[in-house]
């Protein structure tokens, strides 16, 4: 292979031998294995300043102590690195590491809202249901009409009764129902306004797939206000969607609102066509759909937009995936709903800031396009998904990505965890593996040998839950006895050997895509979810969620749901 | 013919310094006194009795127990006393040990033990004067270096930092520093300043921890150089993945 200049290289030089904020970090190589530790606590960072004096402010204000950074260890000051900024891995956005925490973060908050808030919700079985049990006539026109009422009552509105108390638009102005079609001479005759256009928005072999895969079936994009979505729960996305389809249904189809028949109805618009972006958890976890521990990694691989608007780039559509996935998997779900924590986030940035996965990942390309004749290319004549492909690409891997650390100091004292490391590596021969065999297991089954390499080369791994997870991982990626495997793309958060084990879900989601980002798949799972999110009109954009996320960190992010309407002006 | 464990595959030093981890053939490279060992790990003070959880067992009158026949108590459970911990931090700079190997010494070489392993520390609970034996050998032979290795209970990293200037492995919380020569810790394993300089002795120079090392580096012996831990451990993955494909009905 030619030589290539490693692509951390400038995101290693700016953290690491740069000046950022004053942090007196200056000179020195990416190569040395030796520092200048200068102590210099948080008054190097211009935003622990800020949040310390933040602190102080508030405790003045409300008389009671608040945050104080010299609380650490009973009081023992801490002799402190130097802290570093992070880049935006596929990007030239450098942050300060504490404006990646997603509470910091308001385009990190907006994609679990834009998650959470969104259903599909089939049209046919309720059209069906109008003209065969009500007897009403469905037309372009009353289809029409029909999204013209939704889209006034989503949000809140009223419509068979009088004007009553309805939210103000202005607070859920980023609510909206559109649908989409694969019937081309039905779409052709709603009004453009409601369409998501599939012909417009994918390529036309793209185009081709998802038609051929809903047919002729029309369906509804439904996004919920994040307001409503954040004061209720992932749970409440479809019921809000129930009553204001229902509501609408009875309104423009000038329906009796209490015949029986309308129950027929209810149930045809609102549940039956129904598609949930996640699915419920069993009690012991407790959480409804539309919460991210039931969200599948075909579907996190389907959300994230970037296999239609980079398709050329196979690898970069997996890369967003682990991004999104890791930033959703790691930082929300394991972080903060499971653990009670605060975030994880130094294990997830570790996948998408710094370009060290994307350094490992395009260097494993290279490596299958020349060994297996352009295999990782988009469309390439796939590798065979066999034992031999896996060991050989997943050792590769991960061996050249162990020996990026021990030749860039920098590169391993920015993943200054065997976690992050791990994660790193694994997603690395995890997605490559996908990309080469198109086959999601083959990539699950690299990501394991990945965790056994890595384990052996340097006589550590992760924390104590990789011991785990990852050692008896390998066992079940092939067993399709229902209760040990199954296809990736259907495994999620709540798999039973993933649901308390950080850094690993958004490398799976990584991996579920790369299997059919390599052949230019439509989607992975479900063109339905893909359909859904294939939208310029949601405040987050999917197709490059790692821009976004760094776009949240320089406070340029505009999200959804704001209440500056109804309160105070600061 | 007696059986010889074998231990670890591989042909390099790295691999053979692994086998002698495992084993508990090590060389004592420096001497610590208990009161110095009881001192740094901060867990009593130097001197006094094992605080204990339970009486004696020759007092408390065990049940008959077939397993508790078989199986001789450690002196620390026979003596009631609490579980309590030391906690390793290596350099990825070739300090002599990793985790894995810290672990294994102590899950092969003694009794009573429970190694937790991690990536940037490895800590072993016992009964307290067993966990003192375990610690005690660690870090008197050559599974230490007191440059590159440090105990801490907590505020872990700078396993995977860079060296600070003068070759030893950052602390941020400064337990132990390198003073005319020799390492020396004024505090224990948390942190908490103790009532002496306890000498941890020289840090190995560059050339011997490269030679003591357990750890793989491009720069020294290459994971890459020793074949056969690469086959083991693709063997391992497959055999372990082979096991779990079995379609049944």
């Amino acid at each position: 292979m030619a030589d290539r200049e490693v692509m951390f290289k400038r995101a290693m030089e700016i953290k690491f031998t740069e000046e950022f904020g004053t942090n007196k970090q200056s000179g020195g190589t990416i190569e040395g294995k030796t520092a200048k530790y200068l102590r210099l606590g948080i008054e190097q960072s211009p935003r622990k300043v800020e949040m310390r004096d933040a602190g102080a402010a508030i405790a003045k204000k409300r008389g009671l102590v608040a945050y104080n950074p010299n609380m650490h260890c009973a009081g023992i000051p801490l002799g402190q690195r130097a802290l570093t900024p992070y880049m935006l891995s596929g990007t030239d956005i450098v942050c300060e590491p504490d404006d990646l925490h997603y509470v910091n973060n308001a385009a990190m908050q907006q994609m679990w809202d834009d998650i959470r808030r969104s259903c599909v919700v089939g049209l046919d079985l309720a059209h069906e249901t109008l003209e065969k049990r009500l007897g009403k006539e469905v037309t372009p026109e009353t289809i029409n009409h029909y999204l013209e009422v939704v889209n006034h009552a989503m949000p809140g509105a009223a419509v068979v009764q009088e004007h009553m108390v309805e939210t103000h638009p202005g607070l859920v102005d980023d609510c909206y129902v559109k649908v989409y079609s694969g019937d081309d001479e039905l779409a052709d005759e709603i009004d453009s306004q409601f369409v998501v256009n599939i012909n417009k928005e994918f390529d036309a072999e793209q185009a081709a797939q998802i038609k051929a895969s809903i047919g002729k079936t029309t369906w509804q994009a439904v996004h919920i206000p994040t307001i409503v979505s954040r004061t209720t729960d992932g749970a409440q996305t479809s019921r809000w969607m129930a009553m204001q389809v229902g509501m609408s249904f009875i309104a423009a189809y000038n329906m009796c609102a209490g015949e029986a028949a309308v129950a027929d109805l209810a149930f045809s618009a609102k549940h039956a066509g129904l598609v949930s972006m996640s699915e419920m958890l069993p009690a012991r976890r407790a959480r409804g759909p539309n919460e991210p521990g039931g969200l599948s990694f075909g579907h996190m691989a389907d959300i994230i937009q970037t296999s239609r608007t980079d398709k050329k780039d196979p690898a970069h559509v997996s890369l967003e995936v682990v991004g999104a996935g890791c930033m959703l998997y790691d930082q929300i779900w394991l972080g903060s709903y499971m653990s009670g924590g605060v975030g994880f986030t130094q294990y997830a940035t570790a996948a998408y800031t710094n370009n060290v996965l994307d350094e490992n990942t395009y260097y494993d390309v290279d490596y299958i396009n020349d060994k297996y004749n352009g295999a990782a290319n988009l469309g390439g004549e796939k590798a065979p998904a066999t034992i031999e492909t896996v060991k050989d690409i997943a050792t590769e891997s991960t061996i050249y990505g162990l020996e990026n650390y021990e030749k860039y100091p920098t590169v391993l004292e920015d993943h200054f965890g065997g976690s992050q490391r791990a994660t790193m590596l694994a997603a690395a021969a995890g997605v490559s593996t996908a990309l080469a065999t198109g086959n999601g297991n083959a990539g699950l089954s690299g990501w394991y040998l990945s965790m056994y390499v890595h384990k052996e080369a340097h006589g550590r791994l992760g924390f104590f839950g990789f011991d785990l997870q990852d050692q008896c991982g390998a066992t079940n990626v092939f067993s399709y006895q229902s209760d040990e495997g199954e296809p990736l793309e259907l495994r999620g958060a709540n798999y039973p050997n993933y649901a308390m084990n950080v850094g690993h879900q958004g490398g799976y989601g990584g991996i579920a895509s790369g299997a059919h980002s390599t052949r230019g798949d439509a989607f992975a799972v479900n063109p339905l979810i893909k359909l859904c999110f294939a939208d310029s009109l949601l405040p987050f954009d999917f197709s490059q969620p790692r821009k976004e996320f760094g776009r949240g960190a320089i406070r340029e992010f505009v999200p959804a749901g704001e209440r500056s309407l109804i309160i105070p002006a600061k | 013919m007696a059986y010889k464990a074998q231990y670890y595959p591989g042909a390099t030093s790295v691999a053979d310094n692994r086998r002698k981890h495992m084993s508990g053939d090590l060389e004592k490279l420096r001497e610590i006194s208990d009161e110095d060992l009881t001192a740094v790990l901060g867990h009593r003070a130097p001197g006094s009795d094992y605080p204990s959880t339970h009486p004696p067992l020759a007092e408390m009158g065990e049940p008959a127990c077939s397993i508790r026949e078989i199986v001789e108590a450690t002196p620390g459970a026979k003596a009631g006393d609490r579980v309590r911990y030391v906690q390793f931090a290596d350099s990825m700079y070739n300090a002599p040990a990793t985790p894995y190997f810290r672990s294994y010494h102590a899950a092969i070489n003694a009794r009573g033990v429970d190694p937790g392993t991690l990536s940037g520390r490895q800590v072993v609970e016992a009964r307290e004067r067993d966990m003192e034996e375990v610690a005690k050998v660690q870090l008197e032979t050559e599974m230490s270096c007191p440059g590159l290795s440090g105990l801490r209970g907590c505020t872990v990293h700078g396993h995977s930092l860079r060296l600070q200037e003068d070759g030893v492995m950052f602390d941020m919380l400064d337990r132990r520093r390198l003073e005319n020569g020799t390492i020396i810790e004024d505090k224990d394993q948390v942190g908490v300043p103790i009532d002496r300089k306890v000498d941890l002795g020289k840090p190995m120079s560059e050339d011997e921890a490269a030679k003591r090392t357990t750890f793989y580096r491009i720069d020294n012996v290459s994971f890459r150089s020793d074949p056969e831990v690469i086959e083991w451990t693709q063997k391992v993955w497959e055999l372990r993945t082979l096991y779990g494909f079995q379609p049944k009905n």
